[in-house]
Parts: C-alpha cells; sequence; structure tokens
C-alpha cells in the first residue's frame, strides 16, 4: 500500500528531470561542445574582443555600484522612514520593470541623444553615447530589482540588536558598522552579483546608447544576428556563463537562513528632516523614471516630435500598418502560454522538492534553480544549438519554452517558501482521513496558495512582455514578439514607433498587474464576508 | 469493547533503536497517556500505530483484525497533530465535513454531522470563520471534530496541547476529557507533561529509550514505580512541581 502511494510521486519526479535535462542541461551542454568548433585562438586574439570584454566588466562594475547604491538609498527610504507618498512611490520606482531593456536605451536616446531634448536644451554637442549612456541605461533597468531585493532583506532585518544598541548608548554611526552592515553583507554581496549579472548580460541598453562601445553580449547579438556565426556566439555566451554562475554560487552560499525566522518589526520614529529627505529622494527618482516614460508617450501621439507636438493617431496607424499589432499578439500568446505553463510546473515542481522529501529531492531543487546561472541570450542561443531542425524550431512552443525556463526559478522559489511554510502533517492528515493526495493538493494547496499562484502567472507574463534576451535568435518573422521591434524600428529612425510599442508593452503588462490586483483584492474580500 | 493490542513492536532508524519490543493493549473508551521525554520514541510509536510508518516487526490488532499492514485511513483511528494541520483555506464548517464527502456511507449526512460535532466541541458560533481567525484552543477542538467526523474507534493525540498558554491548557483537559466521555472514544494521548497524564489519563505508560517502563494507573504507577527511571521521571519530577507550587503558596502566606 505505501510503495502505491509514493508510485506516482516518484513518476512525477522522474518525469519533471526529464523535462529539465532535456529543457535545460541539453541545450546547454550543446553550447558548451560547440566551443570545440570555434577557433578560441583567433576570436581571442581579435582586439575587438579584448576590448568588449574589458568594456563589459568596467562598464558593469560601475552601472551596478550605482544601482545598487541607488536601490539601497531608496529601499532605506521606503522601509525605514516615514515618507509621505510611499503607495504612489511603490508603484513607480518598479515601472521600469514592466518594460524592456532596449526601451531604457531609447529612453536615453529620445532625452540625451545627437538631437535629444535634453541635449538641445542645454546645448551639448554630442550626444550621451557610449559609456556614459550605458551605465545610466543599466543603472534605470537594473536599479527596481535591486531595490526590490534590498527591501525584502531590511523587511526581515530584526529591530531588537537596535533596541539593545539604543539602551546601551551606542551611537548611531556605530551601529550601522556594528550591526547594519554585518547583517546586511552577505544579502547585499547577493544582490550585488545578481545586479552585474543582470547588466553584464544584457544587450538592449548597449545596442541603442553604446554606440562605438561595445560590450560582449552587443558583439555576440552581432555576430549570431548578423553573421549567422554560432561557434563564436557559443564562446561569448560561456564568457556570460561565467558571472552568471559566480552570481548563482553567491545566491546559494550567501542565502541568510536567519531571514526564514520570525523577527522583531522596526518601529519607525516620525523625524521631520529625514523624512523629508526620505520623500524627496524616491520622488526625483520616480521623475527621473517616468519623464523618459512621458516621452515615449508624446513621441507616440505628437504630430512631429518635437517641433511639432499637437496630437495625431498618425503614428499609431503607422505603426499598426507595420504590423504591430500582429508582433504584439505575438507576446500576448507567448506570455499567457508561458504564464500557465511555467506556473502548472514551477507549482508541480516546488510541491515535489518541499512535500514530497526523498533522496532525489536535492538533486530536483538544484536542477529547478539552475536556470537562474544561465543567462537568457546564452539559453536562446543553446536552444537554437540544441533545437535547430526539429519539429519545434520555429514555432510559439519554443518561445514558450524557452521563457518558461529563463524565468522559472523566482516563481519556483515563491512556490518552494510558501509550500514549505504549510505545516508539515497535511499529507499524513490527508493519508488519515483517506483524503487521496490529488484531492489535497486541488482542494488545499491550490486554494491556500492562490495568492503565490496570482503571483507567479504576473512574473512569468511581464517578463515575457518585456524580454529581448532568450527570445532574440530563437523568433522569426511569424512568431516574433513585439519587444523585439523596438531595435528594428530605432535602426530604421522609426523612433515614433519604437516609442509607441514601449508604451504598448506598458500598457498591457499595467492592464495585467491590475487585473491580478483586483483579484486578489475581490478573492480577499469574499474571504472575510463568508 | 473494542480493544487495540500491540504485539513485539521493533523500529529502527539507520541502525538506530527507536522502539524496541512494545507491548501493550488499550481498551475501549480508555483515555491511555503515552508519557516519556522527547526522543524516547512515543511520536514514532504514535505514526506506527495510524500507519504514517512501518514496523519492521511486530503485529497491531484492533478488535481482533490485524491493522498491521492496512492504509491510515482503513485504521479507524485518527489522529491530532501538534499543530492541527488543519485546511487553512476551508471554514470551520469545511473542514469538519471535507473528509466524509469522500465516503460513500457518510456523504449524505455530512452537513448534519459536521453541524452536530461542531456543537459538541462548542464551537456553534465559530462555524463560518477560517482557521487564522481562530485562536490555538479553538484549532485544537476544530482538530477533533474533523477527526471524529469519520467516527474512529481511536483518537490519538501527539502533545496537542503544547502550543497553548497555560489557562487554556487546564480548560482544554475537562474539555478533551468531557468529549471522550461523551463520544466513548478511546483516546491515546502523547505527552512529556507528567502533570497533564495524570491529571486525565485512566492508564499511563511511561516511555523512555525507546521501551515501555511502566503501564498502570497513576496510582498504581505513585504507589509502585516499576524502576528507578519512572522514580525519576515521573515521580521525582512531580515532586519538584509540588515542592515549588508549595514554596510559592508558602511564601504568599
Amino acid at each position: 500500500m505505501i510503495k502505491k502511494r509514493t508510485f506516482g510521486t516518484s513518476a512525477s519526479k522522474l518525469l519533471i528531470a526529464v523535462f529539465f535535462l532535456a529543457a535545460v542541461i541539453y541545450p546547454l551542454c550543446t553550447l558548451l561542445f560547440k566551443l570545440k568548433d570555434a577557433d578560441l585562438k583567433k576570436i581571442f586574439s581579435s582586439p575587438l574582443v579584448g576590448s568588449s570584454i574589458v568594456h563589459s566588466v568596467v562598464v558593469s562594475l560601475t552601472a551596478t555600484v550605482i544601482s545598487v547604491t541607488l536601490a539601497f538609498v531608496l529601499a532605506w527610504c521606503m522601509m525605514r522612514t516615514r515618507a509621505k507618498l510611499k503607495p504612489l512611490f511603490r508603484v513607480l520606482l518598479i515601472l521600469p520593470m514592466l518594460v524592456p531593456s532596449i526601451s531604457h536605451g531609447m529612453g536615453l536616446v529620445i532625452l540625451f541623444g545627437a538631437n535629444g531634448k535634453i541635449t538641445r536644451l542645454l546645448g551639448l554637442s554630442n550626444g550621451l553615447y557610449g559609456f556614459w549612456g550605458i551605465v545610466i541605461g543599466s543603472v534605470m533597468y537594473s536599479f527596481p530589482v535591486a531595490y526590490l531585493m534590498i527591501c525584502d532583506i531590511l523587511q526581515y532585518e530584526n529591530a531588537a540588536p537596535y533596541e539593545a544598541a539604543a539602551v546601551l548608548g551606542i551611537p548611531k554611526a556605530s551601529r550601522l558598522t556594528a550591526i547594519t552592515l554585518p547583517y546586511l553583507r552577505k544579502p547585499l554581496i547577493n544582490v550585488f552579483f545578481a545586479t552585474f549579472t543582470m547588466i553584464v548580460t544584457d544587450y538592449g541598453v548597449p545596442l541603442m546608447v553604446g554606440g562605438s562601445y561595445k560590450t560582449l553580449p552587443v558583439i555576440m547579438y552581432e555576430e549570431v544576428i548578423g553573421r549567422l556565426n554560432f561557434d563564436q556566439g557559443a564562446v561569448f555566451g560561456t564568457l556570460l556563463l561565467i558571472p552568471a554562475v559566480l552570481a548563482f554560487l553567491a545566491d546559494i552560499f550567501c542565502k541568510n537562513r536567519a531571514n526564514l525566522v520570525v523577527t522583531k518589526p522596526f518601529k519607525i520614529e516620525k523625524s521631520p528632516l529625514r523624512d523629508t529627505i526620505a520623500t524627496i529622494i524616491p520622488a526625483l527618482v520616480s521623475a527621473a523614471v517616468v519623464y523618459p516614460i512621458f516621452s515615449f508617450v508624446q513621441l507616440t501621439f505628437a504630430q512631429k516630435y518635437p517641433i511639432d507636438m499637437s496630437f495625431t493617431w498618425h503614428n499609431i496607424e503607422a505603426t499598426v500598418d507595420k504590423g504591430a499589432m500582429s508582433y504584439l499578439g505575438n507576446s500576448i500568446i507567448i506570455a499567457l502560454g508561458v504564464s500557465v505553463l511555467g506556473t502548472v510546473i514551477a507549482f508541480i515542481s516546488a510541491y515535489l522538492t518541499s512535500r514530497v522529501p526523498s533522496k532525489s529531492t536535492r538533486i530536483l531543487h538544484l536542477l529547478s534553480i539552475t536556470s537562474l546561472a544561465i543567462p537568457g541570450m546564452v539559453l536562446g542561443l543553446s536552444y537554437v544549438l540544441a533545437f535547430k531542425g526539429s519539429f519545434i524550431y520555429g514555432t510559439f512552443a519554443i518561445l514558450i519554452l524557452v521563457n518558461s525556463i529563463h524565468f522559472f526559478s523566482s516563481p519556483y522559489l515563491l512556490f518552494y517558501n510558501s509550500m514549505s511554510k504549510l505545516s508539515g502533517d497535511l499529507e499524513a492528515v490527508g493519508a488519515t482521513l483517506g483524503v487521496s493526495r490529488l484531492h489535497m493538493i486541488f482542494d488545499v494547496f491550490v486554494p491556500t496558495l492562490k495568492s503565490t499562484i496570482l503571483e507567479s502567472f504576473s512574473y512569468f507574463f511581464v517578463n515575457c512582455m518585456m524580454t529581448i534576451s532568450a527570445v532574440s535568435f530563437l523568433a522569426n518573422a511569424f512568431t516574433r514578439p513585439v519587444a523585439l521591434m523596438i531595435n528594428q524600428f530605432e535602426a530604421q529612425m522609426q523612433l515614433e514607433a519604437a516609442a509607441f510599442v514601449s508604451v504598448a508593452i506598458l500598457a498591457v503588462n499595467l492592464a495585467l498587474k491590475g487585473i491580478i490586483a483586483l483579484i486578489k483584492h475581490f478573492t480577499k474580500r469574499r474571504t472575510r464576508k463568508v | 469493547m473494542e480493544s487495540l493490542v500491540v504485539k513485539n513492536l521493533n523500529k529502527k532508524f539507520d541502525g538506530k533503536e527507536a522502539l524496541c519490543d512494545i507491548n501493550f493493549e488499550a481498551e475501549g473508551g480508555e483515555f491511555l497517556s503515552i508519557l516519556g521525554p522527547s526522543g524516547c520514541g512515543k511520536t514514532t510509536l504514535l505514526r506506527i500505530l495510524i500507519g504514517l510508518v512501518r514496523a519492521d516487526s511486530g503485529t497491531i490488532t484492533l478488535d481482533g483484525k490485524d491493522i498491521t499492514k492496512a492504509s491510515p485511513d482503513k485504521r479507524e483511528m485518527g489522529i491530532v497533530f501538534q499543530n492541527y494541520a488543519l485546511f487553512e483555506n476551508m471554514t470551520v464548517l469545511r473542514n469538519v465535513e471535507y473528509a466524509m464527502k469522500f465516503r460513500p456511507e457518510l456523504k449524505s449526512k455530512a452537513h448534519e454531522t459536521a453541524m452536530r460535532l461542531i456543537e459538541q466541541v462548542g464551537l456553534s458560533e465559530h462555524i463560518n470563520k477560517y482557521p487564522s481567525e481562530l485562536s490555538g484552543g479553538q484549532m485544537q477542538r476544530v482538530a477533533i471534530a474533523r477527526t471524529l467526523a469519520l467516527s474512529p474507534k481511536i483518537i490519538l493525540l501527539d502533545e496537542p496541547m503544547s502550543a497553548l498558554d497555560a489557562a487554556t491548557r487546564l480548560s482544554l483537559r475537562e474539555e478533551l476529557k468531557r468529549i471522550q466521555n461523551e463520544m466513548h472514544t478511546t483516546m491515546i494521548y502523547i505527552t512529556h507533561d507528567q502533570e497533564e497524564a495524570f491529571a486525565m489519563s485512566d492508564r499511563i505508560m511511561v516511555m523512555g529509550n525507546a521501551k515501555i517502563h511502566q503501564i498502570g494507573t497513576p496510582q498504581e504507577i505513585l504507589a509502585h514505580p516499576a524502576d528507578d527511571y519512572v522514580k525519576s521521571f515521573v515521580i521525582d519530577n512531580l515532586n519538584k512541581k509540588i515542592a515549588s507550587l508549595m514554596k510559592y503558596a508558602g511564601g504568599a502566606q
């Protein structure tokens, strides 16, 4: 009887493991095997490659330091002060996460480019291309993620040591070095690595504003898209794997386990000066975030930006004539597909690793978070190499699959943590009451985890709408998601079309977030009423 | 009267003895406590009785029926866990009703039965509340009602009071005894608290180091402790508690 009970779960574990082997490990190995075909000596002796590696490291380090510092300041304002307008900032500060990185690059072009608004306003001779362009664009694109991670860390920080320090009369400055930094060191290292990886593997921003300042992802993109040189692409991809794998290891070793215990929350006293500063800083950053988006909207609806600002539908009509709607449709199909597939697999995997302990659990858990260590571009190229010529190549299915894998680990961990928090005896209760595992899953786990399911769905959807990484090499003329059109429109000097696409992606993502919030609100109220 | 007979039960975990030659009987309607320190094997024994863990050797029979290898839901036993493990997404009513819907013979009367049981455990006014809106003592009563719904012959309770405060514990002791008397259900109650065991039980089984040291009524154990272990773990500890109570009471005078 006990054997019969475990058969289903063992089979599911095997199935999930096989899925990850086929969808993650196999393509990755194909990429690594490809290295032997590449002429490494020739590639690395090229001055372009050498300089792009240096560029990548320098520009990403600079942007990461700025991004994490900014994120920390913002998180502190939001979590440790009584700043005004917090609910508004909470929304505005994460807006950049809802548009593709390439839009941030384009925002800079519109504002600071050779013919940009601010360039002309200040009478600058040259636009903000190159090093500082990439730094600013990368900060814009990455700080909301770092900000959310740090907010999470601060939320679980224990107030008790600070209260003890206050009672003992330890000066405030010393508290920073004695309590805050030691406590936050590990999680902050983790944030730093994650942000660095995010920036160093992105091609959207440097492609738009890098100019002749080329980074590794840009030359990888040009090699694969422009010259179809897959061997060389594989070499660059492997190089990009290095920071991602380091970040992955940092994540595993730097996870602060103490976070899981309940800690004493902070009581925040009023402090007019501090609270004013803490309101001004997020306000300024929010303005910097909103301004480019506002420019996109202007660009979309202006007759001839920035000369004739009268309202017109013409730009949208022209973009729609270029097929923008069908590409937007593609994006939504992919995003919905990934949201469903990704959420289902993440739920099942997390259920198996958190609720059905066995010797294989550890391996399955590792497989589930491996995708964290693979940059989207690299994953995309691996898929090209592994699945070219197979039946799913060139279909929506492969785009849905690659995005599901690419964005898998965060929702998986979300499920894993929520499920680990539920009583460990639930399965035993089910067994003694004669309720089958499947019934327990559908009647207890799914309803209990409803909000996690919604969050997972929303995470997959939003990221699929804005991603340009894993899909860039895999999409064809029929399946191309709309985010990839931004680059193309910009290259054809159709800034209005590119701006409209960015606005459209933002609008769809905001709409989805709104729907999810409504569902949450609605179901919560009903629960309370009953 | 129904009775549970456990014979020669043995269990090892990774070569370490968790249960060694366990023999005992429980009579129908009896309140039997299994008393022992943490790690003595009492929870393992409970999990073997309910069928969540398989013993290496030995037999369990209930009313003459061998249930050693029966699945947990076929044993006519219920269990109340330490953390209650209620279904967070269901109201009190649905928690109690839920399992009955999978039993054809109970399904038609599920609602009535649940209403009656909830009334019996004194939660009628909380029928539509969710577990997160209940106190620890109320959650425990839901867990008991949920178990009673399948009318088991025996209810196993795994340290169900340990998460509650002292006052709730005292009142729930009475409550539990009352429910047992009304339902005539056998209860096997696991605890590490000597006072609790002595206050509630018809008989107490004292365990230590994977073995049973003594089974008897509270009076028997107090009068004739079987060995030094029982003396020190049960009697000395009880005496200490009484002495400290006396000291405080004396100090107050």
